[in-house]
């Protein structure tokens, strides 16, 4: 069992969008269906100013607040600590899309449930070529892997940098930011 | 299932053929048997075949991945040097261009209402060619004219069609991109361009090219890789871009007065014997001439045009006589002064100059002249160029220094306006939206007696035809090779990744050669597409199949290599500090001093364009994926400083009005500290007028509505930055 987490260097994130659109193709996803969502900041004012990047999407948080509010089980906690979505059972309540802090979870138009990243970059473990946000991303801003694993490029990225969840400890939440 | 998939089998049985390949240079090949041999085995559903990405004109190489015969992913591929395994946002959003539902499927024509009706192909041709017959008759070869933005094969077809007719009016967008840029950096160096080896340097100046927002991946790399290298990069522009993010320090700057900065810095090499005097004197012509001229260019005088201090000016300058030879301006592309401003030309000019100050040329970490990868010569008479016509490009007089690989193509909408073109075709080029003022150039163009737009889409310029051809999107169709330059020159070709989508769409060679059939000029295209390319390919000993197989081939053995002496192909052999044929242009025969034309009125701001990330030319606007993208992040709004904003009581996203002589529309703004006081800036793709277009119709401001048609004199752009706007929150 691995506990997959990502970390999201802002630092060097250019703000371009790639990752989004990219996902979308990986995942087939309809135009205005995005698991990636992008806060802006601008640091400082003219002309000492500098500007930051964030990508959001689902934290996979281990006390997701999806997973407490859903009323059929269809956000659930799947393996390798990866949350999911059972589109099957979802009915469209649209409780979870209120109860994640973070913003990241999107219905579908066409379907009428809900989705959400889904950490598909899982798949690119076995060498099989993605255009997943961390297989896209010009800058390397990404890193994907295994959190209980003490010797994954993760787990020792994130000792290095000091990066942290983007709010805290508002959730138990598995993407890690440098910023 | 397009034939030219590659499934697990065929790639199997294609191999004795790359092996073959590989003796004359293949490189990457090990690395695509890599990524590819372990993939998709199973069901033989999924193919993967090597395309060119048709967003911007970068054409990076990446495979397509497709299942069921639909498009999925798409990995952009290592082995080209655009990519280096990487797309950008428009590279993923645009693919879905093949679906669309706003795609062209038929021939039109319009009628005498003014409606489009479908035709056949037959009709379209022969309609066409009468026309194309009368207006020679009657006026003769030279009253025809093309305007085309350069793709593999419409560069090839669509120029060698006006040849054939006997035109030499073949222009490219360039008057709208980088035609000064170009123009003017030959005049000094005899090379269009050249690579700043930033990720080597210790030292790379930035002006108004943003490789993050006009991204090609390998550029965004190679700037990351500089910046973590510690080369202190330098990002000159008004705006703070988002290639910020590796910068060691952005320098706002007055829109317009880059030249005054290049000049400034170049003075203050000069005055302070920092200048690879030793170089200069081997290498330059006129070099204590143009130093006599520049001699008050100061920093302070370039304080007051530019508003960057003196002394930042000053350090700027010692900075790199610090870091030479492994420094450089980068020589920037379309931004500051590809098509900007009156003083865009002699601002590539002084940029070329500077860096030869550095003694910067093919240095490790300097500015390198690399060369392109080329077809040879062809031995088969069908690909013998047509006879080359009697007369010379329209401009060539009037615009003596633009380049003649582009020519003014806004000089040839003028002379549509005054009716000495009569009959015009664009192929890939929104000329009417994208080159100059949209109201003059939908005037000028009407006068057309023939008009003919070959595209994928409805557009400005189509909605003006007389003729729309439908062309299959770029994955529906394979194209001959793209031969490309760098530090690794490289050929790579577009496979055709899709079937045909709508039956009665065809692919721009097809068009062409059938155009020139019906036009009595079918002599010139007795041959296919493919057959050419294996032509073309035999001459670098590769072919269709093989490069099919693996998308980019490098050549290795024609790699640049630093310390390569450089030839200088100018008049002089020499870089010329000062040029015979600029002086005979009007010009200085150096390059000094010349302002901006237009001259903010009190209460006015500067306009500035400039590329996203997410969009490139008019026609990625159109896509579902990437105008959400805009909708959900106001990206079409204009940019107003937070100093100006307040000054003005608007706040951001106050729904304002932006408006000058020519034009006035609203729109939500975006108040920011990321941009120069004074200073608006319109966001290049929006504002589109086409009904047609479903998701991109009257969705923002139209940057090129508010710049006055005009040409920059001697070089021939458009001037696309020569304007200024006011700006006012509505019911102010």
């Amino acid at each position: 069992m691995a506990n997959y987490g990502m970390l999201i260097n802002t630092k060097k994130c250019i703000g371009c969008y790639a990752c989004r659109t990219a996902c979308q193709r990986q995942n087939n996803l309809l135009p205005d269906e995005a698991f990636i969502r992008f806060e802006e900041r601008e640091v400082g004012t003219y002309p000492s100013v500098r500007v930051e990047h964030v990508p959001l999407q689902c934290m996979h948080c281990e006390d997701a607040p999806c997973v407490s509010v859903c009323p059929t089980g269809a956000a659930k906690y799947g393996t390798d600590g990866i949350v999911e979505v059972d589109q099957g059972r979802c009915i469209g309540c649209l409780y979870c899309v209120a109860a994640c802090p973070y913003q990241v979870r999107v219905r579908n138009s066409q379907t009428g449930a809900v989705d959400k990243c889904r950490f598909c970059t899982v798949a690119a473990d076995d060498g099989t070529k993605m255009c997943s946000c961390v297989e896209a991303c010009l800058t390397g801003c990404r890193i994907f892997g295994d959190l209980d694993d003490p010797n994954s490029e993760i787990s020792k990225a994130i000792i290095e940098t000091g990066a942290a969840p983007i709010a805290g400890d508002l959730t138990k939440a598995k993407i890690y930011y440098v910023r | 299932m397009s034939e030219n998939a590659i499934t697990r089998r065929s790639f199997l049985a294609g191999s004795a053929g790359v092996a073959a390949a590989a003796a004359v240079g293949f490189t990457s090949f090990g690395a695509w048997q890599q990524a590819h041999a372990d993939e998709e085995a199973g069901e033989g559903r999924t193919e993967a075949v090597h395309t060119l990405c048709n967003a911007c004109s970068s054409k990076c190489g990446y495979t397509a991945y497709v299942v069921d015969g639909k498009l999925t992913k798409l990995i952009g591929d290592p082995q080209n040097p655009n990519a280096s395994g990487h797309l950008c946002a428009r590279g993923y959003g645009y693919s879905q261009i093949a679906y669309s539902k706003d795609r062209l499927t038929d021939p039109l024509k319009k009628n005498a209402q003014g409606v489009f009706e479908a035709i056949s192909w037959d009709q379209a041709y022969a309609e066409i060619a009468e026309k194309v017959r009368a207006i020679i008759e009657e006026d003769g070869p030279d009253a025809l004219a093309l305007v085309q933005d350069p793709r593999p094969s419409g560069s090839y077809y669509a120029k060698r069609f006006m040849t054939a007719l006997g035109s030499p009016n073949s222009y490219t967008h360039g008057a709208a991109c980088n035609l000064s840029k170009v123009s003017g950096i030959t005049q000094a160096i005899g090379a269009g361009d050249w690579v700043s080896d930033v990720e080597n340097s210790k030292m790379t100046m930035f002006i108004g090219r943003s490789y993050c927002d006009g991204i090609r991946p390998s550029q965004v790399a190679a700037l990351e890789r500089g910046f973590e290298n510690g080369a202190y990069t330098v990002m000159v522009d008004p705006r703070c871009n988002n290639s910020t993010v590796f910068a060691s320090e952005w320098v706002p700057i007055t829109p317009g007065t880059d030249l005054a900065l290049v000049l400034a810095m170049s003075n203050v090499l000069i005055k302070n014997n920092l200048y690879d005097a030793d170089f200069v004197a081997a290498n330059g012509v006129g070099f204590d001439e143009w130093a006599a001229a520049i001699a008050e260019c100061t920093p302070a005088w370039a304080e007051e045009i530019t508003g960057i201090p003196a002394n930042t000016i000053e350090r700027l300058a010692a900075q790199f006589a610090e870091a030479a030879p492994a420094a450089s301006i980068e020589p920037s592309w379309r931004g500051a002064y590809g098509c900007a401003y009156a003083n865009s030309g002699e601002t590539a000019r002084a940029v070329a100059l500077f860096n030869t100050l550095l003694g910067c040329w093919n240095q490790p970490g300097g500015a390198l002249l690399t060369s392109s990868a080329a077809a040879g010569k062809l031995d088969d008479p069908r690909f013998a160029a047509p006879p080359k016509p009697e007369g010379t490009l329209l401009g060539t007089k009037e615009y003596p220094l633009a380049a003649a690989s582009m020519g003014s193509a806004v000089f040839a909408g003028e002379m549509a306006k005054a009716g000495v073109l009569k009959g015009m075709f664009f192929y890939n080029s929104n000329m009417a939206a994208g080159y100059s003022n949209p109201a003059y150039l939908a005037d000028a163009l009407s006068q057309l007696e023939l008009m003919v737009v070959c595209d994928v889409q409805m557009s400005e310029t189509a909605l003006l035809a007389d003729y729309v051809l439908p062309e299959t999107s770029y994955l529906e169709r394979a194209e001959l090779p793209e031969f490309g330059g760098g530090k690794v020159p490289y050929v790579a070709m577009r496979s055709q990744v899709l079937d045909v989508i709508h039956p009665n769409t065809k692919s721009c060679d097809q068009i062409f050669t059938e155009l020139a059939q019906a036009c009595g000029v079918g002599e010139y295209f007795d041959f296919t597409q493919e057959e050419l390319a294996n032509a073309q390919l035999k001459t670098v000993g590769l072919d269709v199949d093989s490069l099919r197989l693996v998308g980019t081939v490098q050549f290795p053995e024609k790699a640049f290599v630093y310390g390569t002496a450089p030839k200088w192909n100018t008049p002089t052999k020499k870089v010329q500090f000062t040029s015979e044929a600029c002086a005979k242009a009007g010009l200085s025969a150096c390059p000094v001093w010349v302002a901006p034309q237009t001259v903010p009125e009190d209460g006015a701001f500067r306009l500035v364009g400039g590329k996203e990330a997410i969009m490139t030319h008019t026609q990625t606007a159109n896509i579902p994926e990437l105008m959400n993208i805009a909708e959900q992040y106001g990206l079409d709004r204009p940019w107003i400083s937070a100093a100006d904003a307040k000054a003005l009581g608007i706040e951001d996203n106050d729904e304002c009005v932006v408006e000058n002589e020519q034009h006035s529309g609203t729109s939500k703004v975006r108040v920011t500290e990321r941009i120069s006081p004074g200073v608006v800036y319109i966001p290049s793709h929006f504002g589109c007028t086409v009904p047609e277009q479903h998701t991109a119709y009257g969705f923002g401001l139209r940057i090129m509505d508010y710049v006055p048609f005009h040409i920059e004199p001697a070089y021939g752009s458009a001037m696309t930055q020569e304007a200024t706007v006011k700006i006012k929150k509505v019911g102010a």
